[in-house]
């Protein structure tokens, strides 16, 4: 546990705890591979990609429950009153997303997370290549969810594209640099601001066997 | 009521006639309707032999099954591509090389013929991982095919 009390001063602060962030970049190479195999047929490896995507979202909707304070939905995830509030300037600041940022986050995940699920259920033209859970459907239904995965993932490039917009648009006219915090976690914040609460290593370990354990049950279809 | 004899001969001789009319009388977009029907058959075939053979007891029954469509595939298949039912006719996957390098196609479709009893071989031996070492050869087969003489899915 770090930064318990209060900022004095204007001070550097841990706003993003490391699982966090790791899952962050880690995201976005398991995305870019995904995309790379894809696109170019290599589906043995995209169904590796999906699982290691797989077990990094299962990972983060746990952190989002379980981590730190700036990792956690209920925390971060704020009505449209209070959305509305912080586009007119009206928002007081805590560390962590802002209300919009955060709708960017949920919608991201959850794009992610339903992408992934339809993936496992993916089937291809020819019945050669599948998801590890596309035995439970018809090929039909297989068919149907790869048709999805396909049409998903551009909405999922928009989204991503969304967002480096809105990272650009807060360093350039904010003059906030936000992928720069996504690395080293810190941020620069006036004092007074409510303290960051970091998860322990216990409840890290737990989150990891977990997501670990779910992934590897779903890539072997529950077969034990 | 008993039918005379030349009604008989009537029968024997025009009804196949007919038959033959009918199914040589299907045009071209038929044809190429019925040749997709054939391939969801066969790829709903395919995912049955995949998801049957994963694990370590395996339903040989249903692999039985979905195999011999696959068997029967890999031989009619080689009476789905009538001249006159590539892109000209209506839209396909079926890329003109089909009939430009018919050697070529001819070989390729022998290929999945070639291996598709191996399949069935290790499935009647009931060899769970002969049928998966068999079922990779065969789509190894699918793919050599897909990759010279199908189009790229266009979305």
């Amino acid at each position: 546990m770090t930064e318990q009390t209060p900022v004095a001063s204007r001070a550097r602060v841990r706003v993003w705890d490391l699982p966090t962030r790791l899952v962050h970049w880690l995201l976005v190479a398991g995305v870019a591979a995904s995309w790379w195999t894809g696109e170019t047929g290599r589906l043995e490896w995209h169904r590796w990609s999906g699982y290691g995507l797989l077990g990094l979202v299962l990972f983060r909707l746990y952190w989002g429950f379980f981590g730190g304070s700036t990792a956690r939905f209920g925390r971060f995830l704020r009505g449209p009153r209070t959305v509305l509030a912080y586009l007119r300037g009206a928002w007081e600041a805590v560390p962590g997303h802002n209300p919009l940022g955060a709708l960017s986050v949920v919608a991201l995940l959850a794009l992610l997370a339903t992408q992934i699920a339809l993936g496992l259920f993916a089937v291809d033209v020819d019945g050669i290549e599948s998801g590890p859970l596309s035995e439970f459907v018809s090929f039909e239904a297989g068919r149907a969810a790869a048709d999805w995965h396909g049409a998903l993932f551009d909405l999922l490039l928009w989204l991503i594209a969304l967002h480096i917009a809105a990272v650009v648009y807060y360093g350039l006219v904010k003059k906030q640099n936000l992928a720069a915090a996504m690395l080293h976690g810190e941020r620069e914040l006036p004092p007074g601001q409510p303290a960051v609460q970091h998860a322990s290593a216990l409840r890290l370990v737990v989150g990891i066997a977990l997501a670990a354990l779910l992934t590897w049950l779903v890539a072997r279809a529950f077969r034990l | 009521m008993p039918r005379r004899p030349s009604m008989r001969f009537c029968s024997a001789v025009f009804v196949p006639a007919l038959l033959a009319v009918a199914v040589h009388a299907a045009t071209p977009q038929e044809a190429q309707k019925v040749r997709h029907e054939h391939y969801e058959e066969l790829g709903d075939a395919f995912k049955a032999v995949r998801d049957n053979s994963k694990g370590d007891s395996p339903d040989w029954a249903a692999l039985g099954k979905a195999t011999q469509t696959v068997v029967d595939a890999s031989i009619d298949q080689q009476k789905w591509f009538a001249k006159g039912t590539g892109p000209e006719a209506g839209k396909t996957r079926a890329l003109p090389e089909i009939w430009a390098k018919p050697a070529d196609f001819t070989a390729a479709q022998k290929m999945f013929s070639d291996r598709a009893p191996k399949l069935l071989a290790a499935v009647q031996a009931k060899d769970a991982a002969g049928v998966r070492a068999a079922f990779k050869e065969v789509g190894g087969a699918c793919k050599n095919c897909h990759d010279n003489f199908r189009a790229p899915e266009d979305n």
